[in-house]
């Protein structure tokens, strides 16, 4: 497939987590949170995959839906060429990342869920509401 | 428009004849050295100075209660000089009404900082003199204050060392348009490395306007037109460099000369009755705010808009000096559907007033076209602002004000005045709809990671909300770094609540332009408060110790990624451009190995504080402790290990 409409389908999208119909996972995902860190792949997407622009956590991706999807974003990504600096998705080829890691850190990140408690229990939130709902 | 700003400055009469050797250059022309004459009466006077005076001895209790103002000084018996320059020096920028100098001591300005400290009743205050470690935070200082004010505070620069040194702030400063005057000491006959003959072109190419006075006379003058010069659009720094033999020599019987605050104009009264006409006869006008000047010129603003009847667009939640975001008729109103939109410092469908940007002076600040980018002869330029859609007019939204507020009164109707009504009334309920609405939508957002360890960004700043919603704050430290999750949670509705970005998006800026704010803030019953990135603070984390020894009211709240964080993601990036792997990418992109205690190194500069906070559940006690901290006084800081973004 063409990279740059491989990229291009897929701009815009964050790698994320939602209600995806579970795919199999075969990779090791105790093996893939120590990998999680150390492609500082939190750095972007979060500790706990729930916060920042990245979020794994409540956003649905086609790229995540499987790992071979995402396998295949990994890879489909290692002949883009920026002409500026990005904070974009980096490329990670086989020489740089192995099938199996990526697997592995794949199968981690299928273990995150939000761990957010409802609005209406979050006292601080409700009261920056309830501030706000007084007419200035 | 460069021409017309200097002619403007220039019909006040200043430094009459002075002015055109190199007038081209943006650069007042005193440009002869002080008279020999005079260096010798100015240091026969001074009794010369000391030489091998051995290792001075550690300051006395009550010598430390003098520098910080706490007593009067003492009767100076035997010879002294009893009116030097500097005092008169003192005089004009007290009557300028510039509150601070900051600075770390040179002996190129010895005299002028002798005279600040001492001179007066009480000595030490408007101006005082704010101890700075570095010159690049005395000028940051200045940037920040710059911004919280709208006006100029002053920063010393040692020589050349100092000048470079303050450097990238001024560059900064520039880039943000914001007032700031800088004195740099000139010292011919000391250390021979510290001066030069023009020490200002060092950073002439990014200050607004320059001069190296030859008299007392004309130095007098001269941060008189620094002043107004730093004020006038484009506003920007501006550098006065002040020969150490004029601080000393006799005032005799000189004066303050006269001042006269620069003439700024605005839309002239042809094109006020149009816009007020069309802003009365539209349905449904809008007013698209941007960045002002001044407090007064927001205020001037809110009245148009309530005048007409007109909804508006605000830049507070980017930067200081724009609209109140939740006046009542800031949003999108009731109806989107504007036949008429007035754009102030900001782009607008049909006409935009914008005053002259950085673009505007580039040809006489920066003849060998270093060209700084941005700064570009067809755009305005200078970080903020931009074209306007339809008719741009050139001239300053907030000097154009009064005369629209007169058109408008002069062409109002009581018919006019009910349908105004009435419409501002649809416009308010539906703005408060809307920003419930909106709310709703971005608590949802923020509640992600609620719990999580490190803590979100997002509940650093949705916890310290309510801590500080009732109390007069500023919040002095950029967002772009760490979420911006204010712009959706907090209400801006002072032309200081939100201070924006670095200018040029230079680091080294958010504790010293919190510092800056904090001074403005102190004594005002106004609390600041700086989310502080780490790698930023790790620049010049000596203003820490200038926030408690001026006793300001700033809350440090670390924003501790333990990364230069952007960065990293720039090099995971180009890693993987390269098919290397990202798991190098952190060298050089992040603090690790080992970590840095901000809590230790905050009490190291004599700052209370507490952390690393790692577990959320604490996070809200410990801004507690922070906000009642400086609500006395006290500057505070709370390391909180963050998420990364």
């Amino acid at each position: 497939m063409d990279v740059k409409r491989l990229i291009a389908s897929l701009s815009g999208l964050a790698l994320v987590l939602a209600a995806q119909p579970v795919a199999r996972a075969a990779g090791n995902p105790a093996t893939g949170k120590a990998l999680y860190y150390e492609y500082s792949c939190y750095a972007c997407h979060g500790y706990t995959g729930e916060t920042g622009a990245r979020a794994f956590v409540g956003n649905k991706s086609p790229v995540l839906a499987s790992e071979e999807a995402f396998l295949r974003f990994l890879r489909g990504r290692a002949t883009l060429s920026p002409a500026v600096s990005s904070t974009s998705m980096p490329s990670y080829g086989a020489s740089s990342l192995s099938d199996q890691k990526a697997k592995d850190i794949y199968a981690y990140i299928r273990t995150f869920t939000s761990h957010a408690p409802p609005l209406e229990q979050i006292e601080v939130l409700t009261q920056i509401l309830k501030a706000a709902s007084k007419v200035p | 428009m460069a021409n017309a700003n200097r002619t403007r400055v220039n019909r006040r009469g200043f430094l009459k004849g002075a002015a055109t050797a190199t007038a081209a250059a943006g650069t007042a022309a005193f440009t002869a050295t002080v008279p020999s004459t005079a260096i010798a009466e100015a240091e026969g006077q001074a009794g010369g100075r000391a030489a091998g005076a051995g290792t001075a001895p550690p300051p006395t209790p009550a010598q430390i209660d003098r520098d910080a103002g706490a007593v009067q000084p003492p009767t100076v018996a035997g010879p002294a000089v009893v009116r030097p320059g500097s005092d008169l020096m003192v005089d004009v920028l007290r009557n300028l009404g510039i509150e601070y100098v900051a600075a770390n001591p040179g002996s190129s300005f010895e005299g002028l900082q002798e005279s600040i400290v001492n001179y007066g009743n009480p000595p030490n205050r408007k101006p005082e003199f704010i101890t700075a470690l570095h010159e690049e935070s005395a000028v940051t200082m200045a940037h920040g204050y710059g911004k919280a004010t709208g006006l100029p505070m002053v920063a010393l620069l040692h020589g050349t060392i100092g000048v470079q040194h303050a450097a990238m702030s001024i560059y900064q400063t520039y880039y943000d348009r914001v007032p700031a005057v800088l004195i740099a000491g000139r010292e011919e006959n000391f250390i021979q490395a510290h001066t030069a003959n023009d020490m200002a072109g060092m950073v002439r190419s990014f200050t607004k306007w320059d001069a190296q006075p030859k008299t007392l006379d004309e130095a007098l003058v001269a941060i008189q037109r620094a002043y107004n010069e730093a004020i006038t659009p484009p506003m920007g720094p501006t550098l006065l460099v002040l020969d150490a033999p004029l601080q000393k020599l006799p005032a005799g019987d000189r004066r303050v000369p006269d001042y006269r605050p620069p003439t700024i104009d605005g839309i002239d009264s042809g094109l006020a009755r149009e816009i007020a006409s069309k802003l009365l006869a539209a349905t449904n006008p809008r007013i698209a705010v941007g960045r002002l000047r001044t407090p007064a010129g927001i205020a001037k603003a809110v009245e148009l808009a309530e005048a007409v009847g007109a909804t508006t667009s605000t830049a507070a939640t980017q930067g200081p000096m724009s609209f109140p975001q939740r006046h009542r008729l800031c949003g999108a109103g009731a109806d989107t559907a504007y036949d008429f939109t007035l754009g102030l410092e900001a782009p607008a469908a049909q006409v935009s007033i914008n005053g002259p940007g950085l673009a505007s002076i580039v040809a006489q600040r920066d003849p060998n076209n270093i060209g700084f980018g941005g700064i570009t002869t067809s755009g305005r330029g200078g970080g903020r602002g931009a074209a306007a859609e339809g008719r741009s007019i050139t001239a300053d939204a907030e000097a154009s004000l009064d005369g629209l507020l007169a058109e408008v009164r002069r062409q109002m109707t009581p018919e006019r005045q009910r349908t105004i009504t009435a419409r501002a009334a649809k416009h308010a309920d539906a703005n408060q709809r809307l920003r419930i609405e909106a709310l709703k939508k971005a608590l949802d957002v923020k509640r992600a990671g609620w719990d999580a360890t490190p803590i979100s960004t997002a509940r650093v700043y949705a916890e310290l909300w309510p801590l500080i919603m009732n109390e007069d704050w500023c919040l002095s430290s950029p967002s772009n770094f760490s979420g911006g999750h204010h712009v959706d949670l907090w209400d801006h509705n002072k032309p200081y609540s939100y201070l924006g970005g670095q200018g040029a998006a230079g680091m080294g800026y958010g504790a010293p332009a919190s510092v800056g704010a904090a001074l403005a803030a102190r004594g005002r019953n106004r609390i600041v408060v700086n989310v502080q990135t780490d790698g930023d603070l790790n620049y010049a984390p000596g203003v820490l110790w200038t926030a408690v020894h001026h006793k300001l009211p700033m809350l440090t709240v670390m924003h501790n990624n333990r990364a230069w964080h952007q960065e990293l993601m720039f090099l995971e990036y180009m890693c993987g451009v390269r098919g290397r792997g990202t798991e190098r990418g952190h060298i050089g992109t992040s603090l690790r190995d080992p970590f840095i205690d901000y809590a230790k190194m905050a009490a190291a500069y004599g700052m209370p504080g507490e952390g690393p906070v790692t577990d959320p559940v604490k996070l809200s006690a410990a801004l507690k402790r922070g906000v009642a901290s400086v609500k006395q006084g006290t500057p505070y800081l709370i390391d909180v290990i963050t998420q990364p973004r």
